[in-house]
């Protein structure tokens, strides 16, 4: 197995998913378990936090892709926060800073709900 | 106290040389044309304490201007778009001012008493440093013009190199993006390789393209077999119908679905291209996409760019059918070996020894397995049962039948039945348990203890030959009736009995040997070659001969063998 894992906490009403390692093609169905989880149970104010994110793939972002609009469309949202600069660079060169709040510090994204 | 002229204008032109200088060393550090620009404005007016002043860009192709800066009450305002052009001639004179360029004022819309600054590289005409007049109405002097004007130089080239610098910086960011765009496909070729469950490449594709491309609406079709389905699917209402997926099987390879009006399908999801995948110039994939989150369009970069990934996934999912398909066939094979090695065990081995004579018998298939028999079974009363056979069809149906065949007779031979009844019996129950284009050719025939006499029956096999000492035609052992399982036994099965005499060799063979075919399939090797064979070999023992046989049939056809070649060889000592 690749080196990735999430684990899950929870701030007040929000959702916060540690996720660590790398985020590629193996490891993307992990990503998209646990989104697919939190949004069964109505966790719909979701932070990703990226400290631990050593590399990610277009298969990893594609993952978030495929869920923003169902959690908007429930009324919340996934906010990234805490990446390193190679992993925010890869977001950067696909543009997802025009379509997710990335913030520097986790602490940012829960006052932004 | 240094108030002479030449004094006062030396100090003038050490302080105009510091600003220049300074000015230069701020611009050219400087990436941000607004900076230059809003610097030019700034110190050109306070130096010459004039009141109003702007900057125009020059936007190329669009025949007008840019306000760029614009300082001083009642002229145009910054950002706004001024629509006018000039001839070449103006934009090569560095600095405009004077009665005979009113015209250029009035276009502008700015007092005649303004001085306008070319603002160029040596090649690239940018804009305008605009001017009013002084507040003392005084013009401008000499030196004052050549001090703006190298001020404008300076900061053209400053401009100049920022936008050069953005446009690298432009080309950087596309570079990368190619870079990552190449890095995926690698990565994905290397996942995918080391994938063989269709759906997570199919997952993976998806979240692949999802990410790269950032779209929401995603669908990948594919025709496995003919048969159109929908395989991985993104943010997409309702699958579509087959009629749909015949649609869009059926369009261009790149569908930009703007011009498509009649697929419901691709308006309810706001499809806006396809991309049809081919595989030996067949069309078995369609990919969808969605509108991009970022509001570009597609270009040929990401067309490109969908079907490398696109044909990247279609690949391995291609793998990953054939390689079910070597298992399937890997597996076929190892039943067909164990389905030989059981069918081997039904044919007598060692063969039983008769006393008196020699026996030599082969069984060739042409498969793994095959429809061809024989036995040799030794009876309670010492006597010998010799058995040959050749079920129709090859390959597995063919050995069914024929090991249906082995255990009736050897369920039959210790019996108390005459060889007719026995083979009325048995064709009765081929008959009856197969289907109608199935039969089998059938010769058995026992050879009494004593050795003397060899009564058989011959149920529509080519007939065995006997060859008497001295004789080179054979006498034929045809005796019997029709052939098992063609219809039920309605007349019974006869037999006969043939007197054995010291010298005599029986022949038994199956079809495989007289119709054995030249490379050409011009020509059978019939009775003849067989009857001549045996002749030329006679003196042998019986190995010698069915190996001359065998040989003789083998240079005949060059070594292709289309049936099974099954023989037994008899010689009485």
């Amino acid at each position: 197995m690749k080196n990735f894992s999430i684990a899950k906490r929870q701030v007040d009403q929000i959702s916060v998913l540690d996720i660590s390692g790398e985020l590629d093609a193996h490891t993307a169905s992990q990503l998209e378990n646990s989104l697919k989880a939190l949004i069964e149970s109505k966790n719909i104010k979701i932070i990703v936090n990226c400290a631990k994110l050593d590399y990610i793939a277009s298969a990893g972002l594609g993952v978030f892709m495929a869920y923003i609009e169902d959690v908007r469309g429930l009324g919340g949202d996934i906010k990234l926060s805490n990446m390193n600069d190679r992993v925010y660079n890869v977001f950067d060169l696909l543009g997802f800073p025009t379509l997710y709040d990335i913030v520097d510090d986790e602490r940012d994204a829960v006052k932004a709900f | 106290m240094n108030n002479s002229p030449q004094s006062n204008d030396e100090r003038r032109s050490r302080f105009e040389l510091r600003t220049l200088l300074e000015t230069s060393r701020l611009l050219i550090e400087s990436q941000d044309p607004d900076f230059v620009l809003n610097n030019l404005l700034l110190i050109t007016m306070g130096k010459l304490l004039v009141p109003k002043g702007m900057i125009l860009i020059h936007k190329p192709g669009d025949a007008s201007y840019l306000v760029s800066k614009s300082k001083g009450r009642d002229w145009l305002t910054e950002g706004s778009d001024l629509k006018v052009e000039f001839d070449q001639k103006l934009l090569d004179t560095s600095v405009i001012h004077g009665k005979k360029y009113s015209t250029v004022f009035d276009a502008i819309g700015i007092e005649k008493e303004s001085i306008l600054f070319n603002l160029k590289t040596s090649n690239h005409h940018l804009g305008f440093l605009c001017l009013g007049p002084k507040g003392t109405k005084q013009p401008l002097t000499g030196g004052e013009i050549e001090f703006i004007e190298s001020l404008s130089i300076i900061s053209s080239v400053a401009i100049a190199n920022s936008r050069m610098f953005k446009e690298l910086r432009h080309i950087n960011r596309r570079l990368d993006r190619k870079v990552h765009d190449l890095n995926t496909l690698l990565e994905l070729s290397k996942d995918f390789n080391m994938m063989v469950d269709r759906d997570e490449i199919a997952r993976v594709f998806k979240f692949a393209m999802l990410g790269q491309m950032l779209i929401r609406t995603f669908f990948f079709a594919l025709d496995i077999d003919g048969k159109r389905s929908i395989i991985s699917i993104s943010g997409i209402k309702d699958a579509p119908t087959d009629e749909d997926l015949d649609k869009l099987f059926g369009m261009e390879d790149i569908a930009r679905t703007d011009d498509v009006k009649d697929c419901a399908f691709l308006a309810d999801n706001n499809i806006d291209l396809l991309i049809g995948l081919r595989f030996q110039n067949e069309k078995i994939g369609v990919v969808g996409v969605g509108p991009r989150a970022t509001m570009e369009g597609y270009g040929d970069a990401e067309i490109n760019f969908l079907q490398s990934l696109g044909n990247l996934a279609l690949l391995t999912i291609q793998k990953t059918l054939l390689l079910e398909e070597q298992i399937v066939k890997k597996r076929m094979e190892e039943e067909l070996n164990l389905a030989k090695t059981i069918q081997e065990g039904l044919l007598p081995s060692p063969i039983p020894q008769i006393p008196g004579m020699e026996i030599a018998a082969v069984n060739v298939s042409s498969r793994q397995v095959g429809g061809d028999y024989f036995d040799v079974l030794k009876l309670e009363d010492n006597g010998h049962l010799l058995a040959i056979a050749d079920v129709t069809g090859k390959g597995i149906p063919a050995s069914l039948l024929m090991a249906n065949l082995q255990s009736m007779l050897h369920a039959l031979a210790p019996l108390e039945v005459t060889l007719e009844d026995a083979t009325g019996r048995i064709n009765d129950i081929i008959y009856e348990n197969t289907p109608s284009d199935k039969f089998i050719t059938f010769f058995w025939g026992k050879i009494t203890d004593d050795g003397k006499t060899f009564k058989y029956t011959n149920a529509g096999h080519n007939p065995p030959m006997v060859f008497k000492k001295d004789q080179k035609e054979p006498i034929l052992l045809e005796d019997g009736g029709v052939i098992l399982g063609a219809v039920p036994t309605m007349l019974p099965y006869s037999s006969a009995e043939y007197k054995i005499e010291e010298g005599d060799l029986l022949v038994f063979f199956t079809d495989g040997v007289t119709e054995a075919m030249n490379p050409e399939q011009t020509e059978e090797y019939e009775e003849h070659r067989l009857i001549d064979c045996v002749n030329a070999n006679r003196d042998k023992d019986a190995n010698g001969i069915m190996n001359a046989i065998i040989r003789d049939i083998n240079h005949f056809s060059n070594n292709i063998q289309y049936d099974d070649i099954t023989m037994i060889i008899l010689k009485v000592s």
